[in-house]
């Protein structure tokens, strides 16, 4: 037991002898700095932290390969600058000269290693004009303007399927527009906006209508938005923004008037709010552009009691 | 003070990033080189318990001198048991039955508690099978709500020595003669249990002013018992098979040996106490002026891993154990208020006790949040300039290290842990061997849940003086 003892209390000055000698320098590694053993001296150092994606690149510094693969720490170097290089089979390799400071990390952890050989992929199946994706739904939407049609598939382009047939306007559609609901899709000319309805399963199904049908009109149509609801259509025009039912033979409801005869606007559809430009003369008498919102929530919204209209009209 | 230095460190991370890191790192240096140590300390005490498997302690007591006469000892036996049942205590009483002893040195007393009703037919049918299988065998029945009591273990202890000690007296056997064992029900002993007790009493300087500790290993169920709670009990034997290598730290655990002339000096267990097994010593400690140390036994006494029917079930049961077993910081402040009132014992004696003391309730406590949680924390809050700045990069780095290290120990943990295992019982299938070897990957998740939070909980009932009632450890020899 004495002996155990013995064995036991040289294990334990040991163990003490080891941590106060070597906590100095995990210490002082750790806040970065580097003991110099030909000086005796604890000298301020930086680190460069190397992260990549995707990981596992090999790592040369000032031209010397670094046993460890990114993402790496490399620590206790001197202020200076330094040539860093990234390689990575089947990768473009990446490289940059990067300065180092005495106490400070230098982090390189936004570096992207792209292919060599990117893989393009076709995921269109037939002709089209256009197209729009909707991130949400992980779909591809497709407007054949030949076929006057609208497409689907998903983000790979399988599962490809017509969703509907457009009307046919007088010139061609310059915007086309996905309700948040995704049931119907609005597209509009300067003079004409149609609707198609493009779930089947809706149980507000029309088929295509036109809600605007003036092709001659001067008061052009320079965008359209969908409301929340997908039924109510906010229209910016020429000289007025307004709102219309996506039904045909709706009648338009004006929010506003316009000074700015090509104004833009941009509609907030998780809030309903349009947010457009206008001119507005001043006290000076010159006009200035202000940028003017418009909340439409259904609960503060003026008309909202179109809203229950529609929904009671659905009702068997 | 535990929630002190967690919370002075959450406030560091918070204002003073780099200190934080820097602490923490400290810290993690630090129980890198402790494991390493404490390692090293169990593979010294693993080996010493494999060179003295097997040896044939009375053989070496009959080899001793004349004078030391050990067929003059008496083994006097306590069981203090609450709700276990038949299941449980039979083959406590059978493995005293079977120890190469000579039985008509052993007296066994079996403690019951009177307010649980079946004691009473327990006892009968103990007594029936038992009874004349050694020198003596009497039954205790400890009344409830006695003045001045809590419902503790060592309440019941104390009843059922104090009815020895009729016994004794009337069969005009001297105290000093009896050597007393206080055993978890659960307690099975090894065969040269009492022959090894008994050389170490007659070769110690003193040896009434010595406790005996055996190496507590719970295989009673242990290839039935579930993960979670096998590798907490393996190291929790672990643990004391390290403590029996620092002498001047050891301190009684569960079911222990020591002079019957002792504890009836001390005035036997303390009676109000949930850890009543190290409250005993620190009695002693204080009674003999400091004169007063555990002995090691390398012999185990095997008892039953805590478990219950499922995964939650179990996890609650282990918590409850540790909890109790935490509650041990009881003995900070009964220790403290004796030392005050000692002079004969010397201060440094006292203040290196003290520390101890108070060090590894603290560190028990604190260990696994620091390592766990508190570790990110700097990098958390740290804000844009902590992660400018070296530290910001090498703390992650040096946490992880530490956990890769504590991976690396846990090799050397189950290679001592394959060694120490009972026998496969037939029932239990081939693949149950690969099944505790890969456990060992949950060993992080069980640090995280059982590491400190049952220390921290126990001190904090402590500090706001909301009491424990002692809780018996539910037992289970088969998964139900």
């Amino acid at each position: 037991m004495l002996s155990e003892q013995r064995i036991r209390g040289v294990l334990f000055y040991a163990s003490v002898a080891v941590f106060f000698v070597f906590l100095p320098f995990v210490l002082s590694s750790a806040l970065g700095y580097r003991f110099d053993r030909r000086n005796f001296k604890f000298t301020r150092s930086g680190l460069i932290f190397i992260k990549t994606q995707p990981a596992g690149a090999s790592v040369y510094l000032n031209g010397k390969l670094l046993n460890d693969k990114t993402p790496v720490t490399i620590n206790e170097l001197l202020p200076g600058r330094y040539r860093i290089r990234l390689e990575l089979e089947r990768y473009y390799p990446w490289s940059d000269e990067v300065t180092v400071e005495a106490g400070k990390a230098t982090p390189l952890d936004k570096i992207i290693l792209f292919l060599l050989r990117p893989n393009v992929k076709q995921v269109n199946r037939d002709r089209f004009n256009s197209f729009w994706i909707d991130e949400e739904r992980q779909a591809v939407y497709y407007i054949s303007k030949e076929e006057n049609a609208l497409y689907k598939s998903d983000l790979a382009g399988e599962r490809y399927q017509k969703l509907a047939d457009l009307i046919g306007f007088s010139t061609p559609a310059l915007k086309y527009k996905i309700s948040f609901d995704r049931n119907r899709i609005l597209y509009c000319n300067n003079g004409q906006l149609a609707v198609t309805d493009i779930n089947p399963d809706d149980r507000f199904h029309r088929g295509a209508f036109f809600v605007i049908n003036e092709p001659d009109s001067e008061d052009w149509i320079l965008d359209a938005f969908w409301h929340s609801d997908g039924y109510h259509i906010i229209t910016v025009r020429k000289n007025h923004i307004d709102v219309i039912e996506a039904r045909p033979g709706a009648k338009a409801v004006a929010l506003t008037r316009l000074n700015n005869k090509n104004t833009s606007a941009f509609y907030d559809v998780r809030n309903d709010t349009l947010y457009f430009l206008d001119l507005e003369e001043a006290a000076d008498g010159n006009t200035y552009d202000n940028l003017y919102k418009i909340e439409l929530s259904p609960w503060i919204f003026p008309w909202q009691d179109l809203i229950k209209r529609r929904h009671n009209e659905a009702k068997p | 003070m535990s929630w002190g230095i967690i919370l002075i460190l959450i406030l560091l991370a918070a204002i003073k990033p780099v200190f934080c890191a820097a602490l923490v790192i400290t810290f993690d240096f630090y129980w890198i080189v402790r494991t390493l140590y404490l390692t090293t300390l169990l593979v010294l005490a693993h080996q010493k318990l494999r060179r003295q498997k097997n040896r044939n302690w009375l053989a070496d007591c009959r080899a001793l001198k004349e004078c030391k006469n050990w067929q003059g000892l008496y083994h006097l036996v306590i069981f203090p048991v609450y709700k276990e049942g038949l299941d449980i205590l039979r083959p406590s009483l059978a493995a005293i039955r079977d120890t190469n002893y000579p039985k008509d040195k052993i007296i066994v007393v079996m403690a019951f508690e009177e307010r649980h009703q079946p004691s009473r037919q327990l006892s009968e049918e103990l007594e029936r099978e038992f009874k004349d299988c050694f020198f003596g065998y009497l039954t205790s029945m400890h009344p409830d709500g006695l003045p001045g009591e809590a419902r503790t273990k060592g309440a019941n202890a104390t009843w059922a020595a104090k009815k020895a000690r009729d016994f004794l007296d009337a069969k005009g056997i001297p105290y000093e003669r009896v050597l007393l064992s206080c055993f978890d029900a659960d307690t099975c002993v090894e065969k040269e249990y009492f022959g090894c007790l008994s050389y170490h009493f007659l070769t110690t300087p003193n040896p009434h002013q010595a406790s005996y500790q055996p190496i507590p290993v719970y295989n009673n169920n242990i290839w039935n018992a579930p993960s979670l709670a096998r590798l907490v009990e393996i190291s929790a034997s672990y643990c004391q098979m390290i403590e029996s290598m620092r002498l001047e730290k050891f301190v009684t655990f569960s079911s222990h040996s020591m002079s019957f002339k002792t504890i009836v000096d001390i005035d036997y267990w303390p009676v109000n106490m949930i850890s009543d097994d190290s409250v005993v010593y620190w009695k002693a400690f204080i009674f003999y002026n400091g004169n007063y140390r555990v002995v090691p036994l390398y012999i185990t006494v095997s008892m039953d891993v805590a478990y219950s029917s499922n995964l939650w079930r179990t996890l609650a049961v282990q918590y409850k154990q540790k909890r109790r077993w935490a509650w041990g910081v009881e003995n900070f402040p009964f220790v403290l208020s004796r030392f005050f009132n000692n002079n004969d014992i010397p201060f440094l004696l006292k203040a290196r006790r003290a520390f101890h003391l108070l060090e590894s309730h603290v560190t028990w406590a604190i260990w696994a949040v620091i390592i766990t949680l508190l570790a990110p924390l700097p990098v958390l809050l740290g804000g844009a300039l902590f992660h400018q700045m070296p530290i910001g990069y090498n703390l992650p780095l040096i946490t992880g290290l530490l956990l890769r290290f504590t991976l690396g120990t846990s090799l050397v943990w189950i290679l001592l842990s394959r060694t120490m295992l009972p026998p496969r019982p037939r029932d239990v299938p081939w693949m149950k061997n690969i099944v505790m070897v890969l456990e060992w990957v949950i060993v992080p998740l069980i640090i995280l849940i059982l590491g400190s939070t049952p220390a921290l909980d126990a001190q904090t009932r402590l500090a706001l003086a909301k009491y424990m009632e002692f809780y018996p450890t539910e037992k289970k020899r088969k998964v139900v």
